[in-house]
């Protein structure tokens, strides 16, 4: 056979074989958004977001663990960002090509790909076990690990990415350094800042293993940070493995909301992104 | 290392305006990036309100040079220069590991007492403005960049401002095409209208030293022949020193050129005597386009 033929058969079967491969990819995602919807959609009415979980065999909903998961993963963000984007400015500006730099670096990639019960019994030993309860707090604090990591890489990532002419500009008008980075490199790099967030937000509102060790889960609507609080993925969990018709229902609508916020977020991040790169 | 290949030395002609008529002057400088040399002793003489042009082939150590002048360099860790920067007769370089390593160099022997006492590098660099290759607008209004440098060292009223941004738009040129859009983002305009953003914005801080990096090779022909119009207005109230590969754009403009080469300053003249009758024979190839 001649090696053009050859050439030609090949790269179809390598075409072939990419579709089915994305094929199964897309399969798998289109299968389990469709039982989602099927399932959950069903169950979505008002009563969801305004009553709370209820016994098995009555009316409710799930604003408890509704709530509950957006003070968690509120405080779990706010701690995560701060903390984050310090860290990942701290990399790309100063100290990204120490050796303290190299390492700190290295642990946050560790700490990327950690197991997310490993962080949950972490902060057990440190916030639930010291003070002889769960609580939001300990749950907020746990996914702020989880997403610490992600927000830390994206900044250091995107501020990288931003010129060093930009900066040199900025000093060269007699500006300090740190003046410089807080007025135009986050500036400049904002988009891609929010980005980050998101995603780390998106990564922790699922998240359901931390959750169980530290803020337990509650059946009640709550508020109060120093109590055990409720949360999607745990009521998810729990409701999910009972033998009650009416809870695995509502387990349904809760992976729904869930999947539909992820899927949201991520969404709005690629037109944040989108509109940064056009302006 | 200062001493030149001996094949080289025989071309060295310096013709340097006086020095009290100078703003900024380097004196036998210097350049490392680590352990890499990038200039060799290096002279250049900036005079008041003139436009000095330096040139020479790609490495040869002239935006070096310039970017040792408000010692932008500081950013990077494993840069330095040895030597001496006098603006306005106060060693730029003068902190204390500038001047140890200095003393390593030349002894102890040797104008230290003449010299004045070294200066702020935030201070300096708002004395010597730098545009760059690459337009750099800041990601804020066509207003606020130009306001930028004022709001770091002074406190004025609205008012004060609006004339301060007016004025400096109009010596870059720009006023005109931005006056309608004033609080619109800087990064809306084409590239030869950032980069007059980035001059008015240099210039607005009233600086003594107007540092330029090839800041028209990113620029169509006609934004060229517009800021190259609006430095030869420039230089009545500032001293300009530009780095160029277009040896027409030097012609053109400068009162002073110096030819660079191989990290050393080999030929400094008045322009119009460096292109008509150049004396070095490096500087002559350079300048008739047999090399570069």
């Amino acid at each position: 056979m001649d090696r053009a033929l050859v050439r030609r058969l090949s790269n179809i079967a390598f075409v072939i074989l990419t579709a089915i491969a994305t094929l199964i990819a897309l399969t798998a995602l289109v299968l389990t958004l469709w039982s989602l919807l099927s399932r959950g959609i069903g169950g979505l009415d008002t009563k969801i977001f305004t009553m709370t979980q209820p016994a098995p065999g009555s009316e409710g909903g799930l604003s408890n663990a509704i709530m509950g998961s957006l003070i968690m993963c509120g405080i779990g963000l706010a701690i995560a960002v701060v903390v984050g984007v310090l860290a990942g400015t701290w990399l790309s500006e100063y100290g990204g090509n120490t050796r303290y730099g190299q390492v700190v670096r290295f642990l946050n990639d560790v700490l990327l790909s950690a197991p997310s019960i490993l962080i949950g019994l972490f902060v057990y030993e440190i916030l639930v076990r010291p003070f002889h309860g769960f609580s939001a707090w300990a749950g907020g604090v746990a996914l702020a690990i989880l997403a610490m990591p992600i927000v830390t890489r994206t900044t250091e990532d995107i501020l990288s990415l931003q010129p060093s002419a930009l900066r040199e500009a900025g000093m060269a008008l007699g500006a300090s350094r740190a003046f410089v980075i807080r007025k135009i490199v986050w500036k400049s790099a904002r988009a891609g800042l929010v980005t980050g967030a998101l995603l780390g937000f998106a990564r922790i509102s699922g998240e359901t293993a931390p959750l169980l060790f530290t803020a337990l889960g509650n059946q009640f609507f709550s508020t109060e940070l120093t109590q055990p609080m409720a949360s999607l993925p745990t009521t998810i969990f729990q409701f999910a493995l009972s033998a009650y018709e009416d809870w695995q229902r509502l387990a349904w609508v809760g992976a729904l909301l869930i999947a539909a916020a992820v899927l949201s977020i991520n969404i709005i991040g690629r037109i944040v992104a989108r509109e940064a790169r056009r302006s | 290392m200062t001493d030149l290949p001996s094949h080289l030395s025989e071309e060295v002609h310096l013709a340097f305006p006086p020095r009290d008529a100078l703003a900024i002057e380097a004196r036998k400088l210097d350049f490392f990036y680590g352990k890499t040399q990038a200039l060799y002793g290096v002279d250049l003489p900036v005079e008041r309100n003139k436009i000095t042009a330096l040139i020479g082939p790609s490495g040869c150590g002239k935006s070096t040079l310039l970017r040792a002048l408000n010692r932008i360099y500081d950013l990077y860790p494993k840069q330095h220069a040895v030597g001496r920067i006098l603006l306005d007769g106060h060693d730029v370089l003068a902190d204390r590991r500038s001047l140890q390593r200095l003393r390593d160099r030349d002894g102890g022997g040797d104008d230290t007492a003449m010299i004045r006492s070294p200066v702020d590098v935030a201070g300096l660099r708002a004395r010597v403005g730098m545009v760059f290759q690459k337009p750099t607008p800041f990601p804020m209004s066509i207003y606020d960049n130009v306001a930028f440098g004022v709001r770091l060292y002074q406190r004025k009223s609205r008012a004060e401002m609006d004339q301060i941004v007016e004025k400096s738009l109009r010596r870059a040129a720009l006023w005109d095409e931005v006056k309608d859009k004033l609080h619109s983002s800087g990064l809306g305009l084409s590239g030869g209208q950032q980069q007059r953003l980035c001059v008015a914005r240099g210039i607005a801080v009233e600086p003594d030293v107007l540092l330029l990096d090839e800041p028209a090779s990113a620029l169509d022909p006609v934004s060229t022949a517009k800021l190259e119009e609006t430095l030869i207005e420039l230089r009545q109230d500032f001293t300009i020193v530009i780095v160029t590969h277009n040896l027409q754009q030097a012609a053109r403009i400068s009162n002073y050129t110096g030819f660079m080469y191989l990290g050393r300053m080999m030929e400094f003249q008045p322009t119009e005597e460096l292109f008509a009758n150049p004396r070095g024979q490096r500087t002559r190839d350079y300048v008739t386009g047999r090399f570069g």
